[in-house]
């Protein structure tokens, strides 16, 4: 069996892959080197006659590689590598950090101002503390009565706080909205699908004057016939 | 009687909404029907098949299913995902109650009347129970794949039936889950790709479940074993309901080829016990699908795309077979949505979201009894007045003088000042109308448009004066004793100082706009007042009733006139009383004090008081006899009531002035041409 002397190109892309593992992976690299070096000299010769066909240098010695200086090449290699990987890292968390940051940037001005939160806040835990019995606005107050209950429900509830006494509005989730109105969307959708859909068999107002123009036609020709007998 | 030129109107474009569901009540014998717009009416079917009160529909509220429970409620519940309880004393929405499952599909109340269950998109089956101030949440059964499309609870209440797409589940109550799963062929012989739609089920006490689905199948099931005992293939199309009866012995189920079938327990040979079901009898009294089926003790009730109500009477559980075992199809609405302006000859028609003004055409030609004139001057549609909001227009009403527009919806209550200028039309809102004026169920105009009067639905009555453009409010008549009956209908006297009310079970009510009192109240009458009028100059109150029968009172002397006495004593014509539809406006002739105008569906008809009354033996309908009879018949044969047939079917009818009558027909042929297409069927010859 050859054993090929590994190139240099190989080495180094060993190496990287298993730059992450740290320890073990250059061991395995000079392990591959100790396995590589008996032979070496063995396979050298016929690897040096191809690729240095041209050359033309039979005669010539091959470069005497001490153990040594081939370590410590591919030891170079290798932390180069791990720098570079490094580098790398840093650069990402850096990117994903500064993102990090202009998102929460961008959310803290979609917020409502602190001073609004804070109302809210306040009013959903006097909410909570007052009897259910006394609020007037009835949808409200049992939607409320209905989470705190703990309906079981697999949907997202509807939030909805009034602010302040006098109820002049109503806050509400337009996410839960959008899904309501869709689902209603769907639901309208099916029933209209399955009776007047594709499949069911419907007239149309053009169908019914084509088939009256058609009769009429047939009709015309049958009394020319009779008549003309 | 005189000659009259008749504005015979067709440009009120009415397409009443397609009937969604109905559900019968057995106790009080009335018959809730809620549309496809969101409107709930109730009928009252031993006055006559009235429809005496009205819940106005919303856009966003598409009803499903509609049910009675234990107490005389009604609750509803649609594909906006809420279940509403209707008060039918104060005419307005208790509540709704979100059921956070999705859009609701299905609803039935348990045969004790105390639990409700509701049917949800997302296949979960929602048991609630029926407090007596609202329901509460109970709690979740098993959930389904898919939605739960029809509900029926067995008659102990322990277990139910769910139908959905291809398959029926059965559940029992106290566990909540699933016993049997009974999957449905999706079609009768061979294969096919569309789902099949269970559209309804009925359990039966014995355990047997009768399915009606999409490919035109009745299926029994046996509940036990889960497993299928019969098919019947009575349609090509979809089966879309069924209904069963309290003693099992009789179902009916519905298609959307407009067939309604009638199913039932028959004994296999004349002297054995063991009963089989057998489709007895087709009856093809729709054109459109029919989406709900009611079963009362005495007859089947369909109703659907198409809009008409029918109620069949089934002879052999019929006991008297008079004229009330007939055919009942109830089609043009049984309350007026036209009003007139005399002075300015204006149309006002009331949609369930806007409001058109017409001006009628004129003409200058004249002619011979019969001729149609051509018009000098064509009809002018001057106004579209659209509500902004998801609610229907519940009255209207446009003033004599034709300056004022009033109407309400359930929330809010609108007042229109008009400008006539040389041709220009220019209209102006009278803002901060006040919140006790929403949810009118009447609304008019005094004669000389100087005061409005507003009936609400909570009983009370008020008194507006009307200013250059703003207005005043004068007096609000609380509301009177006794129970809400019907929907209130108003009558003011053309000289203003009468206001007369109708609706409770006190009887009609009359008050002195004067001194802003009550004067007196007509006997209470058990059948719901249907029109009402005030004569002018003799201050008459002319009252008709759903049993056809009328009753002139006389205000100033506070007793029944002469003529009413005398015609209560004879009795009316039985031909009268056989009519179907009720009178809904009676109209005055300015100048002639003895007659009375009167209109239904299908006649209208002017009571000369000076003429003798028919007898039952008359003929009641006799048009004018040729001219070279001698007089002597003719004197013979004239009696008061002067029928004529020419105009139908009649959706308003008055006198606009001596000459002239206004006659508003909607041709049943333009209904139909506007609904949605029906299942292609095959006509020999075509």
């Amino acid at each position: 069996m050859v054993q090929l002397r590994p190139r240099a190109s190989r080495a180094p892309a060993s190496a990287s892959a298993m730059v992450d593992e740290g320890q073990p992976a250059s061991e395995e690299a000079e392990h591959g080197l100790l396995l590589g070096q008996p032979s070496s000299g063995a396979a050298a010769e016929p690897l040096e006659e191809d690729g240095d066909g041209d050359d033309d240098l039979d005669d010539e010695a091959p470069e005497e590689l001490t153990f040594a200086s081939a370590q410590a090449e591919a030891r170079a290699e290798e932390r180069r590598v791990r720098e570079t990987a490094r580098r790398d890292k840093t650069l990402l968390k850096e990117k994903r950090k500064r993102r990090e940051e202009l998102f929460i940037e961008q959310k803290k001005r979609k917020l409502l101002p602190d001073t609004v939160l804070q109302k809210l806040t306040t009013a959903s835990q006097t909410n909570i503390k007052k009897s259910p019995g006394k609020l007037k606005e009835d949808k409200s107050q049992k939607k409320n009565e209905e989470c705190e209950k703990g309906n079981e429900s697999k949907k997202v509830k509807e939030k909805i706080q009034s602010i302040g006494q006098n109820k002049s509005y109503l806050a509400r989730r337009l996410k839960d909205q959008d899904l309501r109105d869709s689902r209603q969307q769907a639901a309208k959708a099916f029933i209209q699908n399955s009776l007047y859909g594709p499949g069911t068999n419907r007239t149309t107002g053009t169908q019914k004057k084509q088939n009256a123009k058609r009769f009429k036609r047939r009709w015309m020709v049958r009394k020319m016939k009779t008549s003309k007998k | 009687m005189g000659e009259f030129k008749v504005h015979r109107v067709r440009f009120f474009n009415y397409v009443p909404s397609g009937i969604r569901c109905v559900a019968y009540n057995n106790q009080s014998n009335r018959l809730a029907v809620s549309r496809t717009d969101g409107t709930v009416e109730i009928y009252n079917l031993s006055a006559n098949y009235f429809q005496e009160k009205f819940f106005p529909g919303h856009e966003s509220r598409a009803t499903e299913a509609l049910c009675w429970a234990k107490g005389q409620r009604l609750f509803s519940a649609g594909l906006n995902g809420e279940i509403i309880e209707y008060d039918l004393q104060a005419l307005d929405i208790k509540y709704s109650m979100d059921a956070f499952g999705g859009p609701i599909w299905s609803m039935a109340a348990s045969p004790s009347g105390s639990q409700l269950l509701v049917g949800c998109e997302d296949g979960s089956v929602k048991l609630f129970q029926i407090n007596p101030d609202k329901i509460q949440f109970e709690r979740n059964f098993d959930r389904q794949k898919s939605r739960i499309l029809s509900l029926s609870w067995h008659p102990s209440g322990t277990h139910i039936a769910a139908g959905s797409i291809d398959y029926i589940s059965v559940f029992d109550i106290k566990s909540g889950s699933a016993v049997h799963k009974m999957l449905v062929d999706r079609q009768y012989m061979g294969v096919s790709k569309r789902k099949c739609i269970i559209w309804g089920v009925a359990f039966l006490s014995d355990g047997t479940v009768i399915s009606v689905d999409s490919a035109g199948k009745v299926q029994f099931w046996d509940s036990a074993t889960g497993t299928l005992v019969k098919t019947h293939l009575v349609a090509n199309a979809d089966v879309q309901s069924i209904a069963v009866s309290d003693q099992e012995d009789s179902f009916v189920v519905g298609t959307a080829e407009g067939t309604v079938f009638h199913f039932q327990l028959v004994s296999v040979t004349s002297n054995s016990s063991e009963k089989q079901w057998v489709r007895t009898k087709p009856f093809q009294h729709h054109t459109h699908d029919v989406r709900t089926v009611a079963h009362s003790p005495t007859a089947l009730i369909s109703g659907g795309t198409d809009t008409h109500l029918v109620i069949r009477p089934l002879m052999e559980k019929v006991e008297v077979k008079n004229y009330d075992a007939a055919l009942r199809k109830i089609t043009f609405p049984h309350r007026r949505l036209i009003s007139c302006s005399k002075k300015r000859q204006l149309l006002l028609f009331q949609f369930s979201h806007h409001l058109d003004l017409w001006r009628l055409g004129s003409t200058v030609a004249t002619g011979k009894h019969g001729d149609t004139l051509p018009l000098s001057k064509d009809a002018d549609h001057l106004l579209q007045l659209k509500t902004k909001g998801p609610e229907n227009i519940i009255c209207s009403c446009v003033s004599p003088c034709g300056s004022w527009i009033a109407y309400s919806t359930a929330s809010r209550f609108f007042l229109r000042r008009l400008n006539y200028e040389h041709d220009n039309l220019s209209l102006h809102r009278v803002s901060k109308m006040p919140a006790c004026l929403r949810s009118a169920v009447q609304i008019m105009f005094s004669e000389d448009s100087t005061k409005l009067f507003v009936a609400s639905n909570q009983g009370s009555l008020h008194i507006l004066r009307l200013l250059e453009g703003s207005f005043k409010h004068l007096h609000t008549f609380q509301a009177q004793s006794g129970t809400v009956e019907s929907m209130c209908l108003l009558a003011v006297s053309p000289d203003g100082n009468w206001l007369a009310a109708s609706g409770t079970s006190a009887g009609v009510h009359v008050y002195s706009v004067k001194r802003l009192k009550l004067h007196c109240t007509v006997p209470a009458y058990n059948f719901p007042v249907t029109a009402l009028a005030i004569a002018p100059k003799t201050n008459n109150l002319v009252i008709a009733h759903s049993d056809q029968q009328i009753f002139e009172y006389s205000i100033p002397d506070k007793q029944y006139t002469e003529w009413s006495r005398a015609i209560q004593k004879q009795g009316f014509h039985h031909h009268w009383l056989q009519r179907d539809t009720p009178i809904t406006h009676i109209g005055f002739h300015p100048k002639r004090p003895a007659h009375i105008l009167l209109h239904d569906a299908y006649m209208f008809c002017i009571i000369d008081k000076s003429l003798p009354l028919p007898n039952d033996k008359t003929l009641l309908y006799n048009p004018l006899p040729p001219t070279n009879e001698s007089d002597v018949i003719r004197r013979r044969t004239a009696h008061a009531f002067k029928i004529s047939k020419k105009y139908k079917p009649l959706l308003f009818m008055d006198l606009l002035d001596e000459g002239t009558l206004v006659a508003v027909e909607r041709p049943l042929d333009d209904i139909i041409a506007q609904l949605p297409p029906p299942i292609k069927k095959k006509k020999f010859g075509t």
